[in-house]
């Protein structure tokens, strides 16, 4: 029984894309008829400097296998310089989730504007296999 | 002597009326210990002490009296909260007087008993030594030996900004060594550094004395307590311990000073300075960044440069 | 009746117990930090520190206690499933002062209105095994609020470390359970003597000196007095000791839940959070740290008196020895008998 579930897992992957650039490019990749993994759920948010570090860890403790947060392209944010303060946060949380023992793998963030549909699909692509490859999340699900 | 001319100062103060109130430390009723002291009369600054057992951060009290003019007794760490907290704009009325007072590293209590057999009655300290008695032992200590582990990596004992430096400035070591809980985890293996962290605050009683402490986390609500949305419950499911130390960290990026007053308050000695001494050492890497060292540097979350490192981002 | 434990078949008679019982005593977690908890295996079983940090409270009422759980099913009314105390309990290696606490809290929850029957199956199902306390600390004034480090009411076996044995006393009914305990030997003259010699030391060492008698007609006259504008001031309003506190009994209860299924929880609480007496409206009844103080006092040494006959402090010293800030509500008991504006130490202007 072990085995079964472990084969039939697929990765929870929640992505946080931002309105203007990289939800945008998700749709792009829908309408172009692009492949990707459906293992991502998508929460679409203004902006990526909205993204408050606890929906990251809420995420995580909710069960999701991975997150990614995506958001426009340095210089293109909507409202010029939320991208930035995003940036910070993320990197900031990033390099603390790793030394607290959360997989490298599991968060991650990218930078895909409305014109990116290819770029969406690679980047979801890429998430999936490296979460895959790390298995369920085990470490802080709450149960 | 520093105790000596500390209360002279305050002494001083008090009279002349620069301040309305003094927050300093006295002694009480616990060896090893000593309490937070708030005076308003000259008299009373003879229950003023200094000594190896400052360990409180006493900034914390400043929102509690927003209304007066205070003077507080800081050790290094504490004028950088001050500065911190005046970047935060915590003091529209008056700016706390600050009493600076060049640290020479607190003794970890705790530390002290585990090296001794039985209640320790009396403890003094002489020089570099300390001479810790009970009812069966009597043992003479080297005060090196059990210093805070924050304190053993400081770089900053001299209060800056302070109005009033009681004693001459200590000569500051430079950054040699990070902190020794960081240091042992970063060889380690992800599961490794899970495993320290899971179980040190497996014991959390989410009594909160570390929140407390800080004088960095005065949300009026804090995240814990909010119930739309309810981010954690208030029982103790280890996933929701962890939850709120990781937040609790998380939320003094680019604020906290290394005090390790939260550590210090803990009853059940949860090491929780491995968590924002790595915050600390992170935004010093990344932004070149140290909380109250500057006062008119805007702390790193609160602002951005469009030439921030994004090596991590796709 | 009166027997002789080796130390030595101390853990095969933890190993024997445990097959019948479950056991609950005080467990280090790391080096100086103990707390009471279900044993898994006997080796767990520390009893060297004489106060741990979380009291035997937390064997009937635990910090965080599923009341039920419930699952939602389609055309159907959900399953409600309670939790239910499977086997016997033993409680072992608590202290007098935690016990004296037991029956300090057992007033509010098994009364004559009301019956937490969460508090009271528990109660119901454990023997209590004390242990004396042959070297009180100097923070224990347990002689103060009628306590004592040997004193055995409460307890259905009370255990006495001499050494290289204890001494165990079978009290109750519950107790003369265990007359026939294959480790039982029996206890000589030689051990008699001994108990005395310590419990008549541990005696001299509590601290009989504090006033609490009497404290509550004391507080009644200080409702308003200044002293409560100076004495919280030091707090920082954590829940440390009202957490660690044998007697102290706050809780609050809340839902977790999913859309398809939940549990009720029951949880500490503290009076000294801020949010714990804020009101919908948003208005506070106690809305600074002194209000909250004031209210704690009282309510150790004055409601809970008027209610039920004695204050609710054990003298265990637990708030002292690990308030962050070193409150010493000792010096607040002091300078209620004394009205001066001076403690014995303290400084309350």
């Amino acid at each position: 029984m072990e085995n079964e579930s472990i084969t039939t897992w697929e990765p929870k992957i929640l992505a946080f894309l931002c309105n203007w650039c990289s939800y945008a490019g998700a749709d792009l990749a829908g309408t172009s008829r692009i492949q990707y993994p459906p293992n991502i759920r998508v929460i679409r948010v203004p902006c990526s400097g909205r993204i408050n570090p606890l929906f990251i860890l809420k995420a995580l403790q909710s069960g999701m296998d991975g997150v990614l947060v995506s958001g426009c392209h340095p210089g293109d944010c909507h409202y010029l310089s939320g991208n930035y303060v995003g940036r910070r946060k993320s990197a900031t949380l990033k390099q603390f989730l790793e030394y607290l023992g959360v997989e490298k793998s599991r968060v991650q963030f990218s930078w895909v504007s409305a014109a990116e549909g290819v770029k969406f699909s690679q980047v979801i692509q890429e998430v999936t296999e490296d979460v895959r490859k790390l298995g369920p999340l085990k470490n802080f699900v709450k149960r | 002597m520093i105790q000596q001319k500390l209360r002279e100062k305050a002494k001083e103060l008090l009279s002349s009326k620069t301040v309305d109130l003094i927050i300093g430390y006295g002694s009480w009723t616990l060896p090893l210990r000593t309490t937070p002291v708030f005076i308003r009369a000259p008299e009373g600054v003879e229950s003023l002490v200094w000594n190896s057992f400052c360990e409180n951060n006493l900034t914390t009290y400043l929102h509690k009296f927003s209304r007066l003019k205070v003077g507080v007794v800081v050790k290094g760490c504490d004028a950088r909260s001050v500065t911190a907290l005046g970047l935060e704009k915590r003091f529209p009325n008056h700016r706390p007087l600050l009493i600076g007072i060049p640290c020479q590293r607190m003794v970890d209590r705790k530390k002290v008993k585990k090296a001794v057999k039985g209640e320790i009655l009396q403890a003094v300290e002489q020089g570099e030594l300390l001479l810790v008695k009970g009812e069966d032992f009597n043992v003479t200590l080297k005060r090196e030996d059990f210093l805070y582990s924050v304190c053993q990596v400081c770089t900053h004992r001299t209060p800056l900004h302070a109005d009033v430096l009681i004693g001459d400035p200590v000569e500051e070591s430079p950054l040699v060594d990070l902190h020794p809980d960081v240091k042992a985890l970063e060889g380690k293996s992800p599961e490794e550094r899970w495993e320290f962290f899971q179980k040190e605050i497996s014991r959390c009683i989410r009594c909160y004395a570390c929140r407390e402490a800080c004088p960095m986390c005065y949300c009026s609500e804090c995240f814990v307590d909010s119930s739309r949305p309810r981010w954690i419950e208030k029982s103790l499911s280890p996933s929701d311990l962890a939850f709120y130390h990781i937040v609790r960290a998380y939320h003094q990026t680019g604020r906290c000073t290394g005090c390790g007053a939260c550590e210090r308050a803990c009853p059940m000695d949860i090491r929780l300075t491995h968590l924002t001494q790595k915050l600390n050492q992170e935004v010093k890497g990344l932004y070149g960044f140290e909380t109250g060292i500057q006062p008119e540097t805007l702390p790193p979350l609160s602002t951005f440069n469009p030439e921030d490192e994004q090596e991590f981002i796709k | 009746m009166k027997f002789k434990l080796d130390k030595k078949d101390f853990e095969n008679f933890l190993k024997d117990l445990m097959e019948t019982y479950d056991l609950f005593a005080p467990v280090q977690l790391t080096e100086g930090v103990s707390v009471f908890k279900k044993i898994d295996k006997p080796e767990e079983v520390n009893l060297t520190q004489l106060v741990p940090q979380k009291s035997a409270k937390e064997v009937f009422f635990p910090q965080s206690e599923t009341m039920f759980r419930y699952e939602m099913s389609e055309n159907q009314s959900p399953i409600v499933s309670e939790q239910k105390i499977g086997r016997e309990r033993v409680l072992l290696g608590a202290r007098p002062c935690d016990i004296e606490a037991i029956f300090i809290v057992e007033k509010v929850f098994i009364g004559e209105d009301y019956t937490d029957v969460y508090f009271l199956e528990k109660r119901k199902k454990t023997t209590i095994i004390t242990l004396a306390c042959n070297h009180p600390l100097t923070t224990c004034f347990c002689s103060s609020t009628g306590g004592g480090p040997f004193r055995k009411d409460g307890s259905d076996l009370f255990m006495i470390d001499l050494g290289e044995s204890y001494l165990v006393e079978l009290l109750t009914e519950k107790g003369l359970a265990f007359s026939k305990n294959r480790f039982f030997k029996e206890a000589g003259s030689k051990e008699i003597r001994l108990v005395k010699e310590l419990e008549e030391k541990a005696a001299k060492k509590t601290d009989s000196s504090i006033p609490v008698e009497g404290i509550e007609k004391r507080l009644d006259l200080m409702v308003e007095s200044p002293f409560w504008d100076r004495i919280h001031e030091k707090c920082i309003g954590c829940g440390t000791c009202t957490f660690l506190c044998p007697t102290c009994h706050c809780f609050d209860i809340t839902d977790e839940a999913t859309n398809q299924k939940g549990e009720r929880v029951r949880n500490w609480d503290s009076c000294l959070f801020p949010i714990y007496s804020l009101e919908t409206s948003g208005h506070n009844p106690r809305p600074t740290g002194r209000e909250r103080t004031r209210q704690r006092l009282m309510h150790k040494f004055n409601y809970y008196p008027k209610n039920f006959g004695r204050v609710a402090c054990v003298g265990c010293g637990r708030c002292i020895l690990y308030c962050p800030v070193q409150f010493d509500v000792r010096e607040a008991i002091l300078y209620t008998s004394s009205r001066r504006t001076e403690g014995r130490k303290g400084k309350f202007k």
